[in-house]
C-alpha cells in the first residue's frame, strides 16, 4: 500500500476529525434542532403496568385542553390497520396498545398539541382504565406450562419464541463426558441499555401539496427505514425522504423503528403539519431497545495438560414483550455462535431459546455485532474458570489453546471462517506492556498481607462487518453497503454513503480512504450520509460494518475512478495506459516522472478535455458485497484493587492491545477504543435495567442507571498489532465495538481473580460495591 | 415494588386513649397527609382516597381500606389498603400493622410495620424516593397524631375534610429525595443507613 503525505492524509494519518469543528462549537444539527414552520409536538401516554387488560382510554378531558390538536389511540390506529407493526425479527409489535399492555411504559396513546408543555399536560389528562394481570419478569417462569400467555395474538399458545442451535451435539457431549477436566459457569449478562446521550426522536413532515413525506429521525439505517415505512404505511417509496441529521450516539439503540416515529408520521399525515416527537431520558431507558438479558451456561472440557476439547453453551434469551431484536434475519441469536472465541476446539455445540416476558422489547446489538459481546464474555469467563480448575495460569491456558497464526483462514466448529489472526502476538504484547510476571509477584505478596488484588485477562475475537449476501439480510434486504463518489472538475470530491455516522468519524475516515486511493487530500473530500434522497442505498451503521462494508465500497469506487483517470491521463500525456505508473495523486510515465498529470488535472479534463468517445464526468458507485466478515481481536488486561472495608473495586490499570487490521485513522481508532472501554466498564460495574416482581423498571433514570464518568474511568493503556484482513480491499477490519465486546470479561475476570483464593469463581455483572462487600462478608474477610 | 417500612414513636397519653384513636380509621385518616375517607362500606371496610405528589407527578389513588384484624386485648390492628390512580397511572397496596405498648411513664409506644407495594409512575422513581416520601408522610402523620390526640375526641374526628385530599408537599419531598439521591451512588449499604430502619425487599 502506498504511503501518502500528511497533506493528502490517506490511511494511517491521525488527521483531526472534520466533523468536530461543528460539534465543539455547538453547531451540530441534531433532530431536536430541526424546527419547521407550523410544527406541533407529540407526547406518548405510556402504561404504568407491565401486564394489564386495557379497558378504556378516555381522551375527552385531554382534548378539552386548549392547544390540544389530536389524540391518537390504539383503536384509532387499528381502524387504519396500523395498530401493529412488524419488527426486524419477524415478530410484530404494538404501535399503540389495543386489548392489553405488555410492559411498563408501553405506548398507549399519542397526544399532539401546539407546544411541548401542552402536549405533556394533556398526556397527564388522558384517563386509561386498566385491569392488572399477572406479571412475568423471569424468563424461566415464562416457560412454565402454567404461566400466563403473554402474546394472545399469536397462534402459538406459549411464551416461547424460538429455539436455535448450531454445532455437533453428540460429538460435543461425548467429548465433555470423556474429558478428565471440566469447568462450568452460569453467567447472566444483565439487561443493559445503550443510553446514547441523544435520545430517539423525529420530525415527521407530510406536505399535502406535494404528497411527500419527509422524516427527520434518529436513524442508524435511514434507507432501510424508508423502505419499511413504504412497505408498512403504503406510501410510495419515492414520496418518502428519510433524513438522519447529526446523531448523538446510537450504539444499536437507533436501529429499530419505534412506535413514537410511527405515531408522529400518522399525526403529520392526519394534520398536514410537521410533528415533532422527542423522547425523554426515562422513555429512552424504559421503552427503547435494550441489549443482552442472556442467561447463559457454558461447559468446557480439557485434558490434564490444559488442551481444550469441547464447549457446550445453553442460553435462555429474554426478549421482552415483542421480539424486536435488530439482527440479520437468519440469525435469531445474532452471531452468538462466535462463542468458541479465540480457541481451537474440536467440538462445540450452542443452543439458544428466546422467550417473552413483561419487559420492554428489544435485544439490540449494543456496540456489538449481534450478540457477540455475550459470546465473548461467556467464553472468556469460562476459560478463567477452567484455568482455576486446572490450577493453571490463565494466560498460559489461553496461549496453549489459541488458534495458531498459521491456521488462518480458520474454520470454527460452529461454522465461521475466521479471516486472519495472530492471537499469541497480541497477548504477548499485552502481557509485556502490563508487566504480567511482576503483577503476579505483587499479587502474591499482597495476598500474604491480606490485600485483595486481581488480574483479569480477556483474549477475545470479534466478528464484524455484516455481511455476505449469501447469508446476511434484514427483512430480505441483503447487507451490502454503498458509496457514490463524484470528483468535481476542480479535483474536489463528494462522497455519499449508505451508512450513517453517530459519532464514529465517518466524515474523516471515508475521506481518508478516498485520499489513500486517489491522492485527493482528505480535506478536499466531503462525505455526506443520512439523506435517502441523495445517498446511495445502504443498510446503515451498526455491528462495526461501516469500514468493513462501506469502507470497502469507497475503496472500490475510488479504484473505478482511478481506472478511468488512467485512461484520461494516457490521453493527456499521449502515452499508453500500460506505460503509466500511479502514485497517490498522480499518474506519470514510467522512467519519466516529470511527465505527469495530477488527479486534479485529470478531473478537470474529465469535464473539459476527455478522450474522443469517452463519457464525460468522473464518478463511480459501488455496492459492496463482502466475501466474508472480518474478525478483529485483541488481549485486554485489567488490574484491580478491592477495598475490603467498602467492597469498592478500583481499576488500577487497563492494558488494551487491539488488532483491527490496517488502520485508517489511528487517532479515531484509539478514540473508539477509549469510548468502548468506558462503556464496558459501565456494564461491568454499574449498569442494569432491572425489574421488580411487578414489572416496575428499576433502572429508568440516570439516578439508577449510572453512566461512567471521569471519576470512575482509569487511564487506558492502548497498543496494537496489525494483522490485515486478507479479503478487505484495504486490509481493514471493524474496531468500534471490540472494546465493548472484549472488556467486560477482563473486568470481571480481574475481580474474580482477586477473590479466587477465597473460593469465588464467578460474579454476575454489574459488580457493585454492595455485591463485593457481601461476598467479603460471607467469606469473613470484610475489613 | 415492595417496600417495608418500620416506624415507631411515643406519645404522652394513656394507652387506652391512644387505642381508641388508632383503632378508628376515620380518626387516623385525618392524620395521613393527603388522605380522606369518603364512605363507610361496612363495619370494617371504608372507601377512601389519597393524593401523593412527588415532584411533577400527582397520583390520586382511590380505593378501599379494610381492617383485617382488630385485637383490643393486645392493642394490635392490621389494615389492608388497595387503590388505583384515577387516571391510570398505577396502583398501590399497603398492609399495615400497628401495635401499642404501654410505657412505664404512663405514655404509649406506637410501632407500625407497613408493607407497601407500588406499581407505576411512583415505583419507577425507585425505592429511595418512596422511602423519602414515606419518611416525610410519617413525620407529618406523627405530629398530627400527637396533636389530635391531645386535642381530644371532638376535634379529632371530622366526618370528612371539606376541601378534599390535599397532596403532600411536593417541594419538601422533591428536595429530600434529591438530597438523598445526590449524597449516594446507589449502593445499598448507604441506602439502608440513610433510611434508618426502613429497607426494601425485592
Amino acid at each position: 500500500m502506498h504511503k501518502t503525505s500528511p497533506e493528502i492524509g490517506g490511511m494511517g494519518h491521525s488527521i483531526k476529525r472534520k466533523e468536530d469543528l461543528r460539534f465543539i462549537q455547538g453547531k451540530g444539527n441534531y433532530v431536536d434542532d430541526v424546527n419547521l414552520p407550523g410544527m406541533v409536538y407529540g407526547q406518548l401516554v405510556r402504561s404504568p403496568y407491565a401486564h394489564a387488560r386495557l379497558k378504556s382510554v378516555k381522551t375527552d378531558k385531554a382534548k378539552a385542553l386548549p392547544g390540544v390538536l389530536a389524540i391518537i389511540t390504539g383503536e384509532d390506529l387499528a381502524k387504519a390497520g396500523l395498530a401493529w407493526m412488524p419488527t426486524l425479527s419477524g415478530d410484530k409489535q404494538m404501535v399503540l396498545a389495543t386489548g392489553k399492555v405488555l410492559f411498563q411504559s408501553q405506548e398507549v396513546a399519542f397526544v399532539v398539541a401546539e407546544d411541548r408543555y401542552t402536549a405533556a399536560d394533556a398526556a397527564e389528562l388522558v384517563e386509561v382504565e386498566y385491569e392488572e394481570l399477572p406479571v412475568l419478569v423471569d424468563p424461566k417462569k415464562s416457560l412454565d406450562p402454567k404461566a400466563p400467555i403473554l402474546r394472545e395474538d399469536r397462534e402459538q399458545k406459549d411464551n416461547h419464541i424460538f429455539h436455535w442451535e448450531v454445532g455437533d451435539k453428540p460429538g460435543t457431549e461425548k467429548a465433555l463426558h470423556d474429558a478428565p477436566v471440566k469447568a462450568k459457569v452460569d453467567a447472566f449478562f444483565q439487561r443493559c441499555h445503550p443510553a446514547p446521550l441523544e435520545t430517539c426522536g423525529c420530525v415527521a413532515d407530510m406536505n399535502k401539496a406535494t404528497g411527500r413525506l419527509t422524516v427527520h429521525m434518529t436513524s442508524q439505517a435511514p434507507h432501510a427505514h424508508r423502505t419499511l415505512f413504504a412497505l408498512v404505511g403504503g406510501i410510495p417509496e419515492n414520496n418518502i425522504r428519510v433524513i438522519s441529521p447529526d446523531i448523538g450516539g446510537g450504539f444499536g439503540n437507533k436501529v429499530p423503528i419505534y412506535p413514537g416515529y410511527v405515531c408522529a408520521i400518522v399525526a403529520s399525515l392526519t394534520l398536514g403539519v410537521p410533528v415533532k416527537w422527542i423522547e425523554t431520558r426515562s422513555e429512552n431507558l424504559m421503552s427503547t431497545g435494550f441489549a443482552r438479558d442472556y442467561h447463559m451456561t457454558a461447559e468446557i472440557s480439557a485434558d490434564k495438560s490444559g488442551r481444550m476439547t469441547a464447549l457446550r453453551v445453553k442460553t435462555l434469551a429474554d426478549h421482552g414483550a415483542f421480539n424486536a431484536a435488530a439482527q440479520p434475519t437468519k440469525f435469531p441469536a445474532g452471531l452468538f455462535s462466535i462463542c468458541t472465541g479465540s480457541y481451537d476446539l474440536a467440538h462445540a455445540f450452542c443452543e439458544v431459546d428466546g422467550v417473552y416476558t413483561n419487559k420492554a422489547p428489544g435485544g439490540i446489538a449494543y456496540r456489538c455485532s449481534f450478540r457477540v459481546t455475550e459470546a465473548a464474555y461467556l467464553i472468556e469467563r469460562v476459560v478463567d474458570v477452567l484455568a482455576d480448575e486446572l490450577k493453571m495460569d490463565p494466560a498460559e491456558l489461553r496461549r496453549k489453546n489459541f488458534i495458531p497464526a498459521s491456521a488462518f483462514p480458520y474454520k470454527s466448529p460452529l461454522g465461521w471462517t475466521y479471516d486472519s489472526g495472530n492471537y499469541e502476538a497480541a497477548m504477548k504484547k499485552a502481557l509485556d506492556k502490563a508487566g504480567y510476571q511482576q503483577l503476579l509477584k505483587e499479587q502474591e505478596e499482597k495476598r500474604k498481607k491480606g490485600e485483595l488484588m486481581g488480574i483479569g485477562i480477556s483474549s477475545f475475537t470479534e466478528i464484524v462487518g455484516a455481511g455476505p449476501s449469501h447469508s446476511f439480510d434484514i427483512v430480505g434486504i441483503k447487507m451490502f453497503d454503498s458509496c457514490e463518489l463524484r470528483i468535481h472538475p476542480t479535483g474536489k470530491a463528494m462522497c455519499r454513503m449508505g451508512t450513517k455516522s453517530q459519532g464514529q468519524g465517518h466524515e474523516t475516515t471515508y475521506a481518508q480512504i478516498v485520499a489513500q486511493e486517489l491522492g485527493i487530500p482528505a480535506a478536499d473530500v466531503t462525505v455526506e450520509e443520512g439523506d435517502t434522497d441523495t445517498a446511495p442505498y445502504g443498510l446503515g451503521t451498526y455491528a462495526s460494518r461501516s469500514t468493513p462494508v462501506s469502507g470497502a465500497a469507497t475503496a472500490v469506487a475510488a479504484r473505478k475512478i482511478r481506472d478511468k483517470a488512467r485512461k484520461i491521463a494516457a490521453h493527456l500525456l499521449e502515452a499508453s495506459e500500460q506505460d503509466l505508473e500511479w502514485e497517490p495523486g498522480k499518474f506519470y510515465v514510467k522512467g519519466a516522472p516529470a511527465k505527469a498529470k495530477t488527479i486534479q488535472e485529470i478531473a478537470f479534463a474529465a469535464y473539459t478535455n476527455m478522450p474522443q468517445g469517452m463519457e464525460a464526468g468522473l464518478e463511480a458507485v459501488d455496492y459492496y458485497d463482502p466475501p466474508n466478515l472480518t474478525f478483529p481481536f485483541g488481549t485486554y488486561i485489567c488490574v484491580v484493587d478491592i477495598d475490603k472495608g467498602t467492597g469498592e473495586v478500583k481499576v488500577r490499570r487497563f492494558v488494551a492491545v487491539d488488532d483491527c487490521g490496517n488502520i485508517i485513522n489511528p487517532m479515531i481508532v484509539e478514540g473508539q477504543i477509549h469510548g468502548g472501554l468506558a462503556e464496558g466498564l459501565g456494564i461491568a460495574f454499574m449498569q442494569q435495567i432491572d425489574y421488580d416482581e411487578n414489572g416496575n423498571v428499576q433502572g429508568g433514570t440516570f439516578m439508577d442507571y449510572l453512566l461512567p464518568t471521569a471519576v470512575e474511568i482509569p487511564n487506558w493503556e492502548t497498543d496494537k498489532t496489525v494483522t490485515p484482513s486478507p479479503h478487505h480491499p484495504l486490509g481493514a477490519k471493524g474496531i468500534g465495538e471490540s472494546p465493548n465486546v472484549g472488556s467486560p470479561a477482563a473486568f470481571v475476570n480481574a475481580v474474580v481473580d482477586a477473590l479466587s483464593h477465597l473460593g469465588v469463581r464467578h460474579i454476575d455483572m454489574p459488580i457493585t460495591s454492595w455485591k463485593v462487600w457481601n461476598i467479603l462478608k460471607e467469606k469473613g474477610v470484610a475489613g | 415494588m415492595a417496600v417495608k417500612i418500620e416506624k415507631s414513636f411515643q406519645v404522652q397519653e394513656p394507652v387506652e386513649k391512644v387505642w381508641q384513636f388508632l383503632s378508628d380509621p376515620r380518626k387516623v385518616v385525618t392524620c395521613v397527609p393527603g388522605a380522606q375517607i369518603t364512605e363507610q362500606v361496612d363495619e370494617r371496610t371504608y372507601k377512601g382516597a389519597i393524593s401523593v405528589k412527588v415532584g411533577p407527578s400527582v397520583t390520586d389513588y382511590r380505593g378501599e381500606v379494610q381492617i383485617v384484624r382488630l385485637d383490643a386485648q393486645a392493642h394490635e390492628i392490621e389494615i389492608l389498603g388497595k387503590g388505583q390512580d384515577v387516571r391510570g397511572k398505577g396502583s398501590a397496596s399497603m398492609k399495615m400493622t400497628g401495635k401499642l405498648t404501654a410505657l412505664p411513664d404512663g405514655g404509649a409506644e406506637v410501632v407500625t410495620v407497613s408493607e407497601l407495594n407500588v406499581v407505576g409512575i411512583l415505583a419507577q422513581m425507585g425505592n429511595r424516593v418512596i422511602n423519602e416520601v414515606s419518611n416525610i408522610m410519617f413525620e407529618k402523620f406523627m405530629n398530627d397524631f400527637r396533636q389530635k390526640l391531645q386535642a381530644g375526641p371532638d376535634q379529632a374526628a371530622p366526618e370528612s375534610q371539606p376541601s378534599g385530599p390535599k397532596p403532600v408537599s411536593a417541594v419538601s419531598v422533591a428536595f429530600s429525595a434529591l438530597k438523598a439521591a445526590v449524597t449516594r451512588r446507589g449502593d445499598k449499604p448507604d441506602a439502608e443507613e440513610a433510611n434508618g430502619k426502613s429497607g426494601s425487599e425485592k
